[in-house]
């Protein structure tokens, strides 16, 4: 930690995209000022979009980090991990670090994401679930896959379906327990929906309608001698598999800016210009809701490439910078010539 | 898989960091590793200071503690976050989750992990708290930790536990469900770092022990497997625990130990036992070795045996009692009035420390006179696998007994002629009467100043001092790393050559042509020997602990060429390093003088 007085303290909370990005910005546009991320995290940022690797038997973070150490060193970007953020203080620029210490801010960006979204009724079978947000996660999960295992997947979004594509890929089995949420964050409209189904099945994904077995009733270890879990269906169908990984899109982590002086919908809202109402505080990424002059409401805007783009645009405007967000993918899950599925959210460069 | 790794503990004085390093190392040495430990203490007893723990665990053997660590433990971050930019990258930083205090920005460890180390956050208090239902096993949660991280056999945990807190069930019966703890907790903690044990290598010499043991220990141990008889010190760091060991080892021996009220007194009981006939020996650090400065010389005139084991610490004065330096050779070897020649030797290794204390004892009779182990608070408090013999290696007696008289002929207590070394009678001994004084005397002890007498006299007690160089199964210098004419020699004595032993091991692994020599008995001055080896070397490098190259100084009294000093006053052990980058620039001459 280098403390230096008189100059400006950029503080960003996230390492994800959108805080990598930024602090990157911030470097290059105030090269005196200081840059820390404090994150949750214990990795240095890697992109989640790489993380069905580890079902091809990439285990290694190493693999996986997007900069090597030397690049914060380098670019003299403090980077905090293992530090959950408890609240912030607008008026006094301050931040509570859960582990009792207090940050203080000149500037601060908010690029806490979102964690995966698991509906109500389900809450209760969290701890029979592999979640897959993380890298500790994604490792953990295929780690109780066995070879050619079969993978339950509940809710079914973008990440989700990404993952299914190496899992078919690998000869996992994959069931997907469709539901609303199939395709988050795309919109996809009612006619358009059994196609889009009928192109997962082609790409080797069975399908089971959550709703047509009236929903799922429990989720439980499975009999002995069968598979480790057991999805009982409220018609009494069941489905036997080695993991249940829930895919229910993301919700913002905002909880530790109650209290800041933002205002808060469901994710936290800003500008155009990526401001939220509290004095030097911005936001990007997963977490926020910009406000859309074209739809005059506030909407989120997902996929890595938004994203980036987000945290790249806060941190110009944080350095005096004044430009207007423009989502830079399209939002559109098309079917392509060969019946397979194309997404926006899907594109690395 | 070869296995090196280094783990440092730091807290302050009363988390308990010393006795979960001890319990650590003890642990994996039973498991088969090899461990050379160093702890760092502060001067108070209790309640602030930093203390730390630091092993290095090896299959191999290693002679010297890494300059980075592959774990550091925080018991207490306020001292700990000076030592998070020695660890690796890639290496772990495990440390308290939580604050139960507002802490300042930068107060916490996770301000100062770097982006390359490993962060593993726990809530060390808590787990203690809720298993014992107070705080103190702490450093016994963080333990169990290390166990389950690190796939190490909690067995072998639980019997050093069990060592370190034998009689107090309570202790044994808290400390094992915070070691339960912090295993558990472990089992739930993704590993992320790379820091991996290997299978252990065991020691195996037929009827040998195995024992992790400190510098201060083997003395110990070397001073009863010589038959030490009698004791005579006073208390000084970091000397202290040889002299509390030997009060709960010698009375079971039937030694006698008596802790004297200064360290005047110490060296003249010694002196007085010596010249009674026992082996005695005395302990201190370089204060009291001042104030024995003026017996000793009573010592050498009277030619009587005595040991002094003497552990530096940082000088001068009070100095720093608990850092490390080596700066009282020039006191050892040449301290005191008038010509007062004595032997100095000084390990280099705790299993050094073993051997030197016990030959202490065949010299200090042999040559009839003053023997000095010199050895540092490093060496004292450092711990290593030592493999003991089956049989002490030392002889138990070694006086020159008057042999009969002839009829009418007075026993002449310090006779001249022959190899210098007279028969020596102990009082009550049938014709072997005789006085010992402070003043120069003739053959017979009586007092005498003639130029003659002196200069006889003077000339036998400093020849006799040259057969120690021939002293049976001692090793007075030996020299490693690469035969014949070498770019860079690196000369070193005591605790520090196991850093010049490393540094020269890894200058000779990237190809430049070297070697290393110990050299432990710094008086008499095997010159011989050293000279020998100095001539193969186009540079000599001399790295020691202390701001006046003392050990060059007497290189040079004793050799006159040039050497190249590295003197460093760090207050702890010299960084391999440092040394290593010093024989590079040295080797390096040779190419810009070839390119010149
Ligand atoms: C497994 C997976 C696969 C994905 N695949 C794709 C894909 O293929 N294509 C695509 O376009 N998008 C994909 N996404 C979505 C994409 O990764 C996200 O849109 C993007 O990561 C959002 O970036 P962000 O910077 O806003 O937040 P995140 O990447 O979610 O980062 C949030 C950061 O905030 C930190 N944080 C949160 N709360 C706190 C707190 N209280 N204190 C301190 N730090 C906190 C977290 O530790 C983290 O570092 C995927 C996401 C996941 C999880």
């Amino acid at each position: 930690m280098t403390k230096t007085k008189n100059v400006r303290h950029h503080v960003v909370i996230g390492s994800g995209v959108a805080g990598s990005q930024a602090a990157e910005t911030l470097r290059e546009r105030e090269p005196d000022a200081r840059v820390t991320i404090l994150t949750l995290s214990s990795l240095l940022f890697y992109n989640r979009y790489d993380l069905p690797k580890v079902f091809r038997g990439h285990r290694d973070w190493r693999e996986f980090l997007a900069f090597p150490a030397e690049y914060y060193k380098d670019h003299r970007i403090e980077v905090r991990r293992c530090s959950r953020v408890a609240g912030v203080d607008g008026s006094r620029r301050t931040i509570a670090l859960e582990h009792k210490e207090e940050i203080r801010f000149d500037t601060l960006l908010v690029a806490s994401g979102g964690r995966g979204y698991i509906p109500e009724e389900l809450a209760d079978f969290r701890p029979l679930m592999h979640p897959f947000s993380s890298y500790t996660e994604a490792v953990t999960a295929a780690g109780v896959v066995p070879e050619r295992g079969h993978v339950i997947m509940l809710g079914g979004d973008m990440i989700g379906l990404d993952l299914a594509r190496t899992l078919v890929d690998t000869r996992h089995r994959v069931t997907l327990v469709a539901g609303p949420q199939t395709f988050w964050p795309h919109e996809v409209d009612e006619d358009e929906r059994p196609g889009l189904i009928a192109a997962l099945e082609k790409m080797g994904v069975e399908v089971v309608e959550a709703a047509d077995a009236g929903g799922i009733a429990s989720i439980e270890q499975g009999a002995r001698g069968l598979s480790a879990r057991r999805v009982l269906f409220k018609d009494g169908t069941e489905l036997y598999g080695d993991v249940v990984m829930p895919f229910f899109g993301l919700s913002p982590s905002v909880e530790f800016m109650l209290g800041s002086g933002t205002d808060i919908e469901r994710g936290l809202l800003v500008n155009p210009a990526l401001r939220t109402t509290g004095e030097g505080i911005y936001a990007a990424g997963d977490v926020c809701q910009i406000w859309s002059d074209a739809e005059k409401r506030y909407r989120f805007f997902y996929g890595w490439k938004n994203v980036r783009a987000m945290g790249e645009l806060a941190a110009r405007n944080i350095t005096g910078g004044d430009e207007p967000w423009v989502p830079v993918q399209d939002e559109k899950l098309r079917i392509d010539g060969q019946g397979k599925l194309q997404s926006p959210f899907w594109e690395y460069e | 898989m070869a296995t090196d790794i280094q783990i440092s503990i730091v807290g302050s004085a009363g988390d308990g960091t010393i006795a979960a390093g001890e319990i650590l190392r003890n642990a994996l040495a039973g498991m088969g590793y090899k461990v050379i430990s160093f702890d760092v203490y502060p001067p108070e007893i209790r309640g602030f200071g930093k203390c730390i723990a630091r092993m290095r665990i090896t299959t191999e053997q290693a002679y010297s503690l890494k300059h980075k660590s592959d774990v550091l433990v925080s018991l207490d971050d306020s001292h700990a976050i000076a030592h998070a930019n020695e660890v690796r990258d890639c290496g772990a930083v495990i440390y308290e989750q939580g604050s139960i205090v507002r802490l300042p920005e930068g107060g916490h460890m996770s301000a100062h992990i770097g982006p390359g180390q490993l962060p593993y956050p726990l809530p060390i208090r808590e787990l203690s708290e809720k298993s014992t239902g107070a705080n103190r096993s702490r450093n016994i949660v963080v333990l169990g930790f290390i166990a389950g991280l690190f796939n190490l056999p909690a067995e072998g945990f639980r019997k050093a536990i069990g060592k370190k807190f034998r009689n107090k069930a309570a202790a044994v019966e808290a400390s094992e469900a915070a070691f339960k703890a912090g295993l558990d907790y472990a089992a739930k903690t993704f590993k992320l770092d790379d820091v991996s044990f290997g299978p252990p290598v065991a020691t195996v010499v037929a009827g040998a022990t195995v024992e992790m043991i400190n510098g201060n220990a083997a003395i110990v141990r070397g001073a009863l497997d010589a038959g030490i008889d009698t004791f005579f010190g006073y208390p000084i760091t970091p000397a202290t625990s040889i002299m509390e060991r030997l009060a709960s080892e010698m009375p079971k021996r039937g030694g006698r130990l008596l802790q004297t009220e200064d360290e005047i007194s110490a060296i003249s009981a010694v002196i007085g036992a010596g010249f009674a006939g026992a082996r005695a020996a005395t302990s201190t650090s370089g204060p009291g070795l001042s104030l024995m400065a003026e017996m000793l010389g009573m010592g050498v005139i009277g030619e009587v045996p005595a040991v002094l084991f003497v552990s530096q610490r940082g000088g001068p004065s009070t100095g720093m009692p608990t850092k490390t330096e080596q700066s009282d050779l020039h006191m050892a070897v040449y301290g005191g009035h008038g010509d007062a020649p004595r032997i100095v030797i000084a390990p280099t290794n705790v299993d050094g420390c073993y051997r030197c204390a016990g030959k202490a004892f065949e010299m200090a009779e042999a040559y009839q006179t003053p023997v000095i182990v010199l050895i540092d608070l490093y060496l004292s408090n450092r711990y290593e696998t030592v493999v003991f013999p089956a049989r002490p290696p030392f002889e138990a007696d070694l006086n020159r007994r008057p042999g009969k008289q002839a009829a009418g002929a007075q026993y002449k207590r310090y006779a001249l002629g022959g190899d210098d070394i007279s028969p020596r009678a102990v009082p009550g001994e049938k014709g072997g009467m005789h006085v010992v004084t402070g003043l120069e005397h003739n053959e017979l002890g009586r007092p005498n100043d003639s130029a003659e007498l002196h200069a006889a006299m003077s000339r036998k007690r400093h020849e006799k001092l040259k057969l120690a160089l021939n002293h049976p199964d001692f090793t007075k210098f030996k020299r490693f790393g690469d035969e014949g004419p070498v770019d860079v020699g690196v000369m070193s004595w005591g605790s520090n050559f196991g850093e010049c032993l490393e540094a020269m091991l890894k200058a000779r692994a990237e190809g430049i042509r070297c070697a290393a020599m110990k050299v432990v008995m710094l008086s008499p001055f095997p010159t011989e020997g050293v000279a020998s080896f100095m001539a193969d070397c186009r540079e000599v490098l001399v790295p020691e602990l202390n701001y006046q190259g003392q050990f060059a100084n007497l290189l040079q009294a004793n050799i006159a060429r040039p050497v190249t000093r590295l003197d460093r006053v760090p207050g702890e052990p010299m960084k391999v390093e440092e040394i290593l980058e010093e024989i590079r620039r040295l080797a390096g001459n040779k190419a810009a003088q070839k390119a010149a």
